[in-house]
């Protein structure tokens, strides 16, 4: 059984094809990459599977089921989270309101819990701590360098206790320095166990962090392999260079 | 005037503006939550102040215990109205909201006439119609009862708000829809909760207008306009924001009727709601309008 993977995935705006049939397998455990151009369907791929969209066509499986149709919120509660290439926090509350955010079950109970009390502070203070943005946690998440912000998006995200995570550009905008903390956060939670798809255009940090690679041009997949394979696919070099 | 005179004014404004306070609570946390402008929040108020009076006067339940049946029951509807038609509306959601709401202000209106007259009603109880005095203040019973019940429910509201899970989501549901449903809150039930909360508060708000005001089919639409000019002043969306707004404007009302006329009492809505809009339209306490609670 294939951990996550998507069979003839189609969603066409107007007359484009973002996505056209696109058959895509991750596997449990590994950091995955999906690049290509710009405008190559990535980011409406990713909304195709969180349900922020709806598919034309095609089947999303996680975990053996079905995931297609679902709501955001239910794909979520499933266990799959995203990041989002312009980050997507709630800019007017604090660093520590961001991160109690998420919620691992939505019922009644649950919501009349405390907000900002009790062991779910407690696993926030952690992660803030891991991510070393302790310092900020009273700050409003608007005041934080866009690297930060990365940060805390992903930080918040891990609070829900995601086992696939998405993540879209996680280094675009990011000075070098951060990209290295970014990246560096990403290895260690995938080696705690959390399974990784991203999308991203830096090269070197594809290459240098992912274990596998997809590639897309006009919303089809093209090519895919460990990244020594997908650099010297003539495929790949086309669809980069134009043709 | 003696400065007596103007005391009693001011205490009768606070005990009036605690009672806004509600009233305007409900309406700006609608708003605030969908950007749905409410017109039928006051017609609410008053099918609750007759659904208490009917209790009271035909099956003789003390208004204070009918709560317990219509606060629940309006959490239903409202909850109702915001899956059922307002999410409907979707990306025209504020403008077309204020047709809807307006049709259901009248369909209210209409059915409360049939059923009842257009005759004037009031919830006459034994321990309302009283009064108490303090250091030569008179406190009138109805509108300390009024006062303490909004204070209780508001209490309730504000401390649901600021701090449970529910009001983090529903921060997080106003200011981000789309990043809160993928951290897996479903973001239609939070909606549709807090326009069940605001019709509650309704509930509870229209027995208290029963026991101070006399009320009749139509008198929604006078309602409607004093606390759309104090949700504005309060900054719209913003419930703390409109619990002072209501306050300070309960005072105003009450020295203004006292000093002035009753007509200038009355119009001083208008000139404020008109006076907001032109210096300040984003209103006077409320910050940026997802912070606002």
């Amino acid at each position: 059984m294939t951990y996550f993977s998507t069979y003839s995935l189609s969603r066409s705006f107007g007359g484009v094809r973002a996505v056209n049939d696109a058959t895509v397998e991750i596997e449990q455990g590994k950091i995955s990459a999906l690049i290509g151009p710009n405008g190559s369907g990535k980011t409406t791929f990713f909304n195709l599977v969180t349900g922020m969209i709806t598919a034309d066509a095609g089947k999303v499986l996680f975990k053996g089921s079905s995931i297609g149709g679902l709501k955001p919120h239910q794909v979520a509660l499933r266990g799959v989270g995203r990041t989002f290439q312009i980050t997507r926090l709630f800019r007017e509350m604090t660093v520590l309101e961001n991160m109690l955010v998420p919620v691992r079950r939505f019922g009644v109970r649950e919501l009349l819990k405390d907000a900002v009390g009790g062991s779910e502070a407690a696993r926030a203070m952690l992660w803030l701590d891991r991510v070393g943005l302790t310092k900020l946690q009273g700050e409003p998440a608007a005041n934080l360098s866009y690297g930060q912000q990365k940060l805390l998006e992903l930080a918040s995200l891990m609070m829900s206790e995601p086992e696939l995570v998405l993540l879209d550009e996680p280094a675009g905008g990011v000075n070098p320095v951060m990209i290295q903390r970014i990246s560096g956060l990403v290895r260690e939670l995938n080696s705690e166990g959390t399974t990784f798809f991203i999308v991203e255009h830096n090269m070197p940090l594809v290459m240098d962090l992912c274990d596998h690679v997809v590639v897309f041009d006009a919303g089809i997949p093209i090519a895919k392999g460990t990244p020594d394979v997908i650099r010297d696919d003539p495929k790949v070099i086309e669809a980069y260079l134009g043709g | 005037m003696s400065s007596h005179l103007l005391l009693q004014a001011v205490v009768l404004g606070v005990l009036t503006g605690g009672v806004y306070s509600l009233w305007s609570a409900g309406l700006t946390l609608i708003f605030g939550v969908m950007r749905v402008v409410n017109i039928a929040h006051a017609a609410f108020l008053v099918l609750s102040a007759y659904l208490s009076w009917f209790a009271y006067t035909e099956l003789g339940i003390d208004p204070l215990l009918s709560l317990f049946a219509t606060v629940p029951a309006f959490f239903v509807v409202g909850v109702l109205i915001q899956r059922l038609l307002l999410a409907r509306l979707r990306d025209h959601v504020t403008m077309m909201s204020v047709l809807l709401t307006t049709a259901l202000a009248i369909t209210i209106e209409g059915s409360l006439g049939m059923l009842w007259t257009g005759s004037h009603r009031g919830i006459e109880i034994s321990y309302s119609t009283s009064s108490f005095s303090l250091a030569g203040i008179s406190f009138p019973s109805d509108q300390v009862i009024g006062f303490v019940l909004a204070a209780l429910t508001f209490f309730a509201l504000f401390m649901l708000l600021r701090h449970s899970r529910y009001g983090k989501a529903l921060r997080a549901t106003i200011q981000n829809p789309d990043a809160a449903s993928l951290l897996g809150i479903k973001t239609t039930t939070i909606q549709g909760i807090g326009f069940g909360l605001g019709l509650a508060t309704a509930a509870v708000g229209g027995l208290i207008l029963g026991l101070i005001h006399p009320f009749f089919p139509a008198t929604h639409w006078a309602w409607i306009a004093r606390i759309m000019a104090i949700i504005v002043l309060g900054g719209l969306g913003s419930v703390t924001g409109a619990a002072l707004a209501a306050l300070l404007m309960g005072v105003i009302e009450s020295v203004v009727l006292v000093t002035l006329s009753p007509v200038w009492a009355g119009m001083i809505f208008y000139l404020v709601l008109a006076g907001t809009l032109v210096f300040r339209p984003h209103g006077f306490f409320g910050g940026r309008l997802a912070e606002r609670f």
